[in-house]
């Protein structure tokens, strides 16, 4: 079983350097629970037409270090709700990583990418090939691969299914 | 080449001879450890039965909870959180702390700081165990994998090294030194490594202070810092011990992915300006900005030490009419030695208002802000609404800071008071 590759548009590029997630929806509404109502207030301040221009299968952009600080879990419960297939970085924050890989949340490290993409381009993330290419100007960089874990987490969409499909191996 | 405590920690941890940075492997903690938190342990325990069909935890005496947020409780729902937490360790066979202070200080007190054990936790702050050469890494809610499982994969991580020369100059603290690490490395230097620090200056900074400095790790992107055993801390963590295991430490030729010497002469008192712990400046360049609340505690800061320096500058003086000082000492136990020394005494006769050890001060549960107002804290974390609204910022700065701006309603280098 391999990890299905993304293809969609760049939704927005986050070029901040350690940048805090909880930003995309706003400390104010960081106790949300509701991912419409998460979704509905996601990207205010940033772009506010996001949600209309957004389509499922979009792919986020972020610079080094991406979710660093004290990531929550709403922005990306938001990010989900709008259709957001995955996350895309020069580098990640590793509080963060870990938080978005056991909710099945495909992200992948890219360095360079934020020379190769611009909003809007169509792109795809190939797990198999280790490379995210930009289908709108014909370029290509190489992602840093998952762990085994991380690999098997995001195909198993998450840390619950990836636990149950251990319970197949021998016990200890 | 060498292996680094990192390194020989997982082998032991994995049942390896022997195992190198980037491997991937399969191993047991020593010590599971968690607070009772709505979505993580209630979930956690409700998981365990619901989906996975597990009764019983294998061998209980790994695991350890506490009962350190939300106390005392304010709410009915709080309370109920708690007592979910207090059925489940006792149908398990785990023990619950409870009331005994801040948990990642109290399981140092209570022996989870075995030197040479991997410990997990969700939380990333108990990295400070690795002040006595455990290896104690946050997980998030990958925490659910060490109580389903009793092996966990982790990919052994990689190690930047630090060595801490030189001397402290008064009124400097282990808190400067750490942002000053993430002032000189950048907060991104360490990303999914583990943090060594070692170094001559070390033999000058007292255990209290290698907890503040391993406790904040995850700044500099580590997954956790560590601090190889000496003398000191082996006299602190070994006859305390909850388990028998051979300390180990980094050779001498261990495989590091970087080395930095940070020299820590010339270091003045610092703030982390908001609304990041990126942002690190010398404390005389916002000296005189107005400040409203003085926070002195959590899992970082509010150590005997700590409380030492405040009460020093604070005996004879008055905390500022209006400005709110909130000492809150780390762990019961540290409050009672503080009372015995006379430090409590003096903090209170000079305005402070000194309660019972809690998280709750540190996340915006209690002493919070309003619009506009701004604290000086020795608190975690600096970002938009911690404290309260996210109309006000917090200025992290060291103890002795937070008790001459106390005096001053602003912004204060401490050593005028020294």
């Amino acid at each position: 079983m391999e990890l299905k590759n993304l293809r969609g548009r760049a939704a927005f590029v986050f070029e901040e350097e350690d940048f805090d997630v909880d930003q995309i929806v706003g400390v104010t509404n960081i106790k949300l629970k509701d991912p419409a109502e998460l979704a509905a207030v996601a990207m205010q301040e940033y772009d506010p037409d996001f949600a209309q221009q957004v389509r499922p299968g979009d792919i986020l952009i972020g610079g080094r270090n991406f979710g660093y600080g004290h990531p929550h879990y709403p922005p990306m419960i938001a990010m989900r709700h709008l259709g957001v297939a995955g996350v895309v970085a020069e580098s990640f924050s590793p509080g963060y990583w870990r938080g978005e890989i056991a909710m099945g949340f495909p992200q992948a490290a890219c360095p360079g990418v934020l020379g190769l993409v611009n909003r809007w381009d169509e792109l795809e993330l190939d797990w198999q090939a280790l490379e995210l290419r930009n289908l709108t100007t014909g370029k290509a960089l190489p992602i840093e691969p998952l762990s085994q874990a991380d690999r098997l987490m995001l195909m198993q969409g998450g840390l619950i299914g990836y636990l149950k499909a251990r319970d197949a191996e021998p016990a200890g | 080449m060498g292996l680094t405590i990192a390194e020989k920690i997982l082998a032991r941890a994995s049942g390896n001879d022997r195992v190198r940075a980037g491997d991937e492997v399969k191993a047991r903690p020593d010590f599971v450890i968690a607070y009772d938190f709505p979505g993580y342990t209630d979930v956690i325990f409700r998981q365990m039965k619901e989906d996975f069909g597990i009764d019983k935890v294998v061998d209980p005496d790994r695991f350890a909870l506490f009962i350190d947020h939300m106390v005392p409780a304010v709410t009915p729902k709080e309370e109920e959180l708690h007592q979910i937490t207090r059925d489940w360790g006792a149908e398990q066979g785990v023990p619950v702390y409870e009331r005994k202070g801040i948990g990642h200080q109290v399981a140092a007190e209570l022996g989870y700081a075995t030197p040479g054990a991997f410990v997990v936790h969700f939380d990333g702050h108990i990295s400070q165990l690795g002040t006595y050469g455990a290896l104690a890494i946050g997980v998030r809610k990958h925490l659910l994998e060490a109580f389903v499982k009793e092996h966990i994969m982790i990919r052994v991580p990689q190690t930047v090294r630090v060595n801490l020369t030189g001397k402290m100059q008064p009124g400097v603290m282990a808190r400067d030194v750490f942002h000053h690490i993430v002032r000189v490395l950048g907060p991104s230097a360490c990303r999914f490594q583990v943090l060594e620090i070692g170094g001559p200056a070390l033999a000058g900074i007292s255990l209290e202070g290698r907890q503040t400095i391993t406790c904040l790790a995850m700044f500099t992107g580590a997954i956790t810092a560590i601090i190889n055993p000496d003398e000191a801390s082996l006299a602190y963590a070994q006859p305390r011990a909850r388990l028998q295991i051979d300390p180990v430490s980094s050779d001498p030729d261990a495989e590091y992915s970087a080395v930095h010497d940070i020299d820590i002469s010339a270091l003045e008192p610092v703030v982390v300006v908001p609304p990041s712990p990126a942002n690190t400046r010398d404390l005389s360049e916002y000296a005189g900005t107005e400040v409203h609340m003085g926070y002195l505690g959590s899992c970082a800061s509010g150590r005997l030490e700590d409380l030492r320096i405040a009460a020093q500058i604070l005996k004879g003086r008055q905390v500022k009419p209006g400005f709110q000082l909130n000492v809150v000492p780390t762990s019961q136990e540290i409050m009672r030695q503080a009372a015995e020394e006379g430090l409590i005494t003096t903090l209170t006769a000079a305005g402070a208002f000194v309660t019972s050890s809690s998280c709750d001060y540190c996340f915006g549960r209690m002493g919070v802000m309003r619009d506009g107002q701004r604290a000086v804290s020795t608190g975690t974390l600096n970002v938009r609404g911690r404290m309260g609204s996210t109309q006000s910022e917090i200025f992290i700065v060291n103890a002795a800071a937070v008790a001459a701006s106390a005096i001053e309603g602003r912004i204060a280098d401490p050593r005028r008071y020294l």
